[in-house]
């Protein structure tokens, strides 16, 4: 079973964290937060020492994770052992290749094996996808695509043949976190994904408020969105206290879930 | 061995190397890939490059005999291929003058580029200059510090200069930042990357470019030796000057080549930049390569008391050269270095930079009352202007007194 091959219709909701933010111990209470309030999917994010496709905000959580030596090890066992309490929200974990590689694939995957649906390496193009695919697939694992503004008509069509899962449509040419939404251009490029994918868009970069929600929901045809730099930049807005910041979280996550 | 021909057309080194990038990136590489084999076909853009480097850098560089040298290491014949002397200091222009001719002709109008050391910044400044184009420089805070005359030289170009405060606060974290904004900004953007490193095609096309180094440095030995060397050394920090040497004497099998890291406080502690000697296979910055990293694959902090080999990484067909054995790579110390860089200062009356220092020492090093006869060309990439605070203090000489 993948939760990820029932997700709802429409107004499907992703939220992001990164795994050990701020340390190994509040990361388990962000997480069982999020979890409480059963969003359709959590995107673990590993800590990497050089996201290179991340904003200033993710890089800061990576940052705060990684000072305190967190190995892929424990983001690992901490994904399992929230895995408890999972019920029907996808599990799906986000990250570079280099932390998969260096773990080891066979490695990866059986650890991750019946607990995560799908997986998002940020850095792995199409064209060098085959072997880490058959892998996870062998795993009922979706490899799930990201596609860009960038990313033009026969490239999509190459890369959504036989996609699973969802959609990663990336709404600002632009790292996490940033730049403004053009909502005629998402809708343009989310109708034209849709013809050529039956599995939901997801629309993620620089969704920070309800109001982003709501207007992505009416202004455009994409089925969801992904919230991650909003969730982790309230921390920091708090001034890093912690008992408020979850306080905050679940105030947001509420008013996000509409 | 067959005929040396790397990389294969989707940039693979043997097995480093290939494009691992995110999908906004991806689609401009596959375009950047395709524009930079078209115009290597393009009569006219050979003959601009060639002009600008005949008039404006000052090309050929000099292949000169360092006969002091040479008597001090009694040993081979020692000849420098002086890429110090051209305009801005040292053989990063050679690149920058090929990308931006490509930047112009693929119609962008804005570029960005890291540094360490700030040659390369100073050279893509330069151009863009020349060029009248609007130039962004992300440069590590660290870096500002120890090379302040290149960070003056780029404002006085006209550059905008982007201190980049994260990690190590050095080239790796300057070329994230660069990565970045190339991701934000895709439509006008053209990234010059400085090194023989990055994604495909990169690592081919910066390659190429240099290698108008090994090219003349061929010719001119034949000229004046009527063979071959028995030797090329070069320094390797991403591997450009390294690679622009090597490149056409791949295929010359008797040629022996050798890269020298630098090491920092030696190879075996933590605080080093030898990257072949104490790394492992691993990604970063898009490319598959010999990589500084943890047993989880985080990426580790170079150290170097030369900016320009401060770099955790290196370029990937370095790794493949390491890994069939064509050319051996060794470390050197930042003391090795400045001894060196003192040594070749005296003897020779040329002032080194830091980067090449790690050459010169390891030639004295290992071939000090050895290898009588024979001949090495070592490529002298850059000149020491701007590392005379850095080697000062090091030294432990007051620049005030």
């Amino acid at each position: 079973m993948n939760n990820l091959d029932s997700l709802p219709k429409k107004k499907i909701l992703s939220l992001f964290m990164t795994c050990g933010f701020p340390t190994l111990n509040q990361s388990k209470k962000v997480f069982n937060e999020m979890l409480s309030h059963q969003p359709d999917i959590i995107e673990f994010g590993l800590p990497f020492s050089d996201p290179m496709a991340d904003g200033p905000i993710i890089q800061e959580a990576n940052k705060l994770a990684l000072r305190s030596k967190l190995s892929t090890q424990q983001s690992l066992n901490l994904i399992k052992e929230l895995s408890k309490s999972k019920n029907n929200t996808s599990f799906v974990i986000m990250c570079y290749l280099n932390t998969v590689r260096k773990f080891g694939l066979n490695k990866f995957i059986k650890n991750i094996k019946s607990i995560v649906d799908g997986i998002i390496i940020v850095d792995l193009p199409f064209e060098e996808e085959d072997a880490i695919k058959k892998s996870l697939s062998k795993n009922n694992i979706h490899l799930i695509k990201l596609i860009s503004p960038m990313t033009d008509k026969k490239r999509s069509k190459k890369l959504l043949k036989n996609s699973k899962g969802f959609i990663y449509y990336i709404s600002a040419t632009g790292i996490t976190g940033s730049n403004k939404l053009d909502y005629k251009e998402i809708n343009k490029n989310v109708k034209s994904i849709k013809k050529m994918s039956s599995v939901p868009v997801l629309v993620g970069f620089g969704i920070k408020s309800k109001k982003d929600v709501i207007d992505i929901s009416k202004k455009t045809n994409a089925d969801g969105v992904i919230i991650g730099s909003a969730l982790i930049q309230k921390y920091f807005d708090l001034k890093m206290d912690f008992d408020k910041y979850i306080k905050n979280l679940k105030k947001f996550i509420k008013e996000v879930k509409v | 061995m067959k005929t040396y021909k790397q990389p294969s057309t989707v940039g693979r080194f043997g097995e480093f190397g290939g494009m691992y990038v995110s999908e906004t990136l991806m689609p401009l590489l596959i375009n950047l890939d395709k524009s930079y084999k078209k115009i290597q076909k393009d009569k006219k853009f050979k003959k601009e490059l060639n002009d600008l480097f005949k008039n404006y850098v000052g090309r050929p560089s000099s292949l000169h005999y360092a006969k002091n040298l040479s008597k001090y290491i009694n040993g081979p014949k020692v000849y420098f291929k002086r890429d110090e002397l051209n305009h801005t200091g040292a053989h990063k222009i050679n690149n920058c003058l090929g990308q931006i001719l490509l930047a112009k002709k693929m119609g962008k109008t804005r570029i960005i580029a890291e540094t360490g050391a700030g040659q390369h910044g100073v050279a893509t400044a330069t151009v863009c200059a020349l060029f009248g184009l609007p130039c962004y420089i992300y440069m590590g805070s660290k870096d500002i510090e120890r090379q302040k005359p290149n960070v003056f030289r780029m404002k006085l170009l006209g550059a905008t200069i982007i201190p980049v405060e994260s990690g190590s606060k050095s080239l790796k974290d300057a070329m994230n930042e660069a990565l970045r904004d190339w991701i934000k900004n895709v439509r006008d953007t053209f990234y010059i990357i400085g090194s023989t490193a990055g994604p495909h095609p990169y690592p081919k096309m910066v390659r190429d470019f240099q290698s108008v180094i090994g090219k003349e440095a061929r010719e001119q030995i034949l000229k004046v030796e009527k063979k071959l060397p028995d030797y090329l050394i070069a320094c390797v920090g991403g591997g450009s000057n390294a690679m622009g040497l090597f490149y056409p004497f791949l295929n010359d099998k008797k040629v022996k080549i050798i890269g020298v890291e630098a090491a920092g406080r030696g190879a075996k502690t933590e605080e080093t930049a030898a990257t072949m000697t104490s790394g492992t296979p691993g990604i970063l910055h898009g490319s598959y390569s010999y990589v500084l990293q943890d047993s989880d694959g985080q990426i580790k902090e170079a150290h170097s008391i030369s900016a320009g080999l401060d770099y955790p990484g290196v370029g990937p067909e370095h790794s493949y050269l390491k890994d069939i054995k064509r050319v051996k790579y060794f470390g050197i110390t930042d003391k090795e270095a400045l001894e060196a860089f003192q040594t070749c200062s005296k003897l020779e009356g040329i002032i080194p930079a830091l980067e090449p220092s790690h050459a010169l020492a390891y030639l004295i090093k290992a071939f000090k009352n050895k290898h009588k006869n024979k001949i090495i060309i070592l490529n002298l990439c850059g000149r020491g202007d701007k590392d005379l605070f850095t080697a000062a203090k090091a030294i432990g000489f007051d620049a005030d007194e």
